[in-house]
């Protein structure tokens, strides 16, 4: 794997890395992959749907269920940044 | 009074209750002094819980009102990536230290209708990734039968908690083998059930398709006894399914036929010759498959064909569904949050900050063989391999009842013996995972004292069985253990 692969995946998933934390991975990552990589040689007629036994996917309605002001302040006491009613971030879009 | 708790079962404990032998409250304040004499040196538990008495008590007017059922008033240790209201759930992460869950898992929801005392939570690798229990971000669990072992992982404290008498029973995950392995290497008894059977509705999101609550006690009879009050279909899982789901199914006269006659288990020999596995091991296998035929159960030898490429399934299909799960812990709805130069650059500093080593190479992973390009050539040809798995161990399940291989290829091995090697350390998983990958039920049991080497080190044995078919495992675990 090269580094610029890997600083290209560290972006998509959000993760700062060091050089050290680079230089480590690069070198995990090589291991794995030649692990991994030996699945390339299985033939397969390709029935790739995700599915577990009988376990098959359901939806619900999307409907809004309220929820009690304990469970709320609950839940809202968590964040890191709280301002009211509000999860508090730093302000995303540029004038 | 001095509780012999190192010679209880549920059992026992719930008699000795019903009749006043001891109360709930005695029983529990035992087990705390048990875990303040060795959890110093074993670190399974993160935390005692301070309430702990307060629901022994509450359990003892249940029971003298003779309202109390099998699991009420018996002490139980929770694994930290299962949420209890209002107490620290953290995965073993420090990105989650100070997060207190807002909600019951349905699971605790359950225990606590029946009355159980929760006495704490245990250590486990950081959002159960690995197999020893190194990666928890609050130290190593050891091995209570040798502390200079691990205790495996990742639901090691709760394997621990049970093998040092510091519980009566547990519950862990299990992803690719997290309950079943530790077990195995702690001597006690560990349940991955069918997938669906118990609800994840509050267990801390890994590998979504694979994920599975379970229980973990000393004897098979304890874990089905736990199992059958957590299970059930749950309307806030929709992965769940109930009894009935898997008995409409699998009605071939052969599986119905099991219970007029003796159990057929089948090996797959062609799977066992590699040199990764331990003497130890291999012999207690044979041992134990022995045991099985003088209490009259056919042997048979069976091919598994695409086995051996489940470890390469599992590590493509689990960091895939790992990159998605992680991607919640973003230090903006809760938990841990470092400050960057904006707001996207939050993400990037907290996620670093708060992650483990072994979480980031995951989660790197899984963006690896999800990304554009890669889709295809990983995810997509591991799911139709993961199919071709499932399909062989169905029809392997025409002929026989259950599968038996040993649970890991090794016992505890030492603390740092493969932390610098991540390949090695997935080695481990090589017949966990099966039951994952599958959605089947598998149980990992103790193998006797007599079948152990020299060093006298706890191995397991593995029996897989049939989706829904726990009752078979339970028949055969109870078998294999004298529990009959």
């Amino acid at each position: 794997m090269k580094q610029e692969e890997l600083e290209h995946l560290a972006v998509l998933a959000r993760i700062k890395l060091t050089e050290e934390d680079k230089k480590s991975l690069v070198k995990e990552f090589d291991s794995i992959l030649s692990y991994i990589d030996q699945l390339k040689k299985v033939k397969v007629s390709m029935d790739a749907e995700g599915r577990v036994g009988a376990v098959k996917n359901v939806a619900r309605p999307d409907i809004a269920e309220p929820i009690s002001m304990e469970d709320r302040e609950g839940i809202l006491n968590e964040a890191p940044q709280r301002v009211g009613d509000f999860v508090a971030v730093k302000k995303i879009i540029e004038q | 009074m001095k509780i012999d708790i190192k010679n209880l079962i549920i059992k026992k404990a719930h008699e000795a209750l019903k009749k006043g032998d001891f109360t709930s409250v005695e029983l529990t304040q035992a087990y705390i002094n048990e875990i303040a004499s060795k959890n110093k040196d074993v670190n399974a538990y993160l935390e005692v819980f301070a309430d702990a008495l307060e629901s022994a008590k509450k359990a003892d007017v249940l029971i003298k009102a003779g309202k109390g059922g099998l699991l009420t008033g018996i002490p139980c240790a929770i694994k930290d990536n299962i949420l209890i209201q209002g107490k620290i759930a953290s995965a073993s992460s420090k990105i989650l230290e100070k997060y207190h869950a807002v909600y019951d898992a349905t699971v605790i929801t359950k225990l606590k209708a029946e009355g159980v005392v929760f006495l704490g939570r245990t250590n486990m690798d950081e959002f159960a990734m690995g197999g020893s229990t190194e990666n928890s971000a609050y130290g190593v669990t050891k091995n209570p039968r040798d502390l200079t072992r691990v205790a495996g992982g990742s639901s090691g404290g709760s394997a621990a908690s049970v093998a040092m008498d510091g519980a009566l029973f547990s519950l862990g995950t299990d992803t690719g083998g997290s309950i079943r392995q530790p077990a195995s290497f702690c001597g006690v008894v560990g349940l991955k059930p069918t997938y669906g059977a118990v609800s994840r509705y509050g267990a801390i999101a890994m590998g979504s398709s694979l994920d599975q609550i379970g229980p973990i006690g000393k004897t098979v009879e304890d874990v089905e006894a736990v199992f059958n009050v957590i299970r059930g279909k749950d309307i806030k899982d929709s992965t769940t399914i109930d009894e009935k789901t898997y008995q409409v199914q699998s009605a071939s006269s052969f599986a119905k036929a099991s219970e007029d006659r003796k159990l057929v288990i089948g090996v797959p020999r062609h799977f066992l010759g590699g040199d990764g596995i331990n003497k130890d091991v291999l012999s207690a296998f044979e041992k134990s498959l022995e045991l099985f035929k003088q209490k009259g159960y056919e042997i048979k030898e069976i091919k598994l064909p695409n086995i051996s490429y489940a470890l390469m399934v599992y590590y493509i299909v689990m960091p895939a569904e790992v990159s998605a799960n992680m991607a919640r812990y973003d230090g903006v709805k809760y938990g841990m949050h470092v400050s960057g130069k904006n707001g996207v650059d939050d993400y990037f500093e907290t996620r670093r900050a708060g992650f483990g080593r072994e979480v980031i190479r995951r989660i790197l992973l899984g963006t690896y063989v999800l990304s554009s390009g890669y889709y295809d050539a990983y995810y997509n040809r591991a799911n139709a391999v993961r199919n071709m798995i499932t399909e062989d161990f169905l029809e392997a399940f025409k002929s026989v009842d259950l599968i038996a291989t040993p649970t890991a290829p090794s016992p505890a091995f030492k603390i740092g013996e493969k932390t610098n090697d991540p390949v090695a350390m997935y080695l481990e998983d090589i017949f966990t995972v099966t039951a994952n990958i599958t959605g089947m039920p598998a149980i990992s049991v103790p193998c006797p004292d007599s079948f152990l080497g020299k060093s006298g080190l706890p191995i397991g044995l593995q029996l897989t069985a049939r989706h829904g078919g726990e009752e078979t495992l339970f028949r055969a675990g109870k078998e294999f253990l004298g529990e009959d």
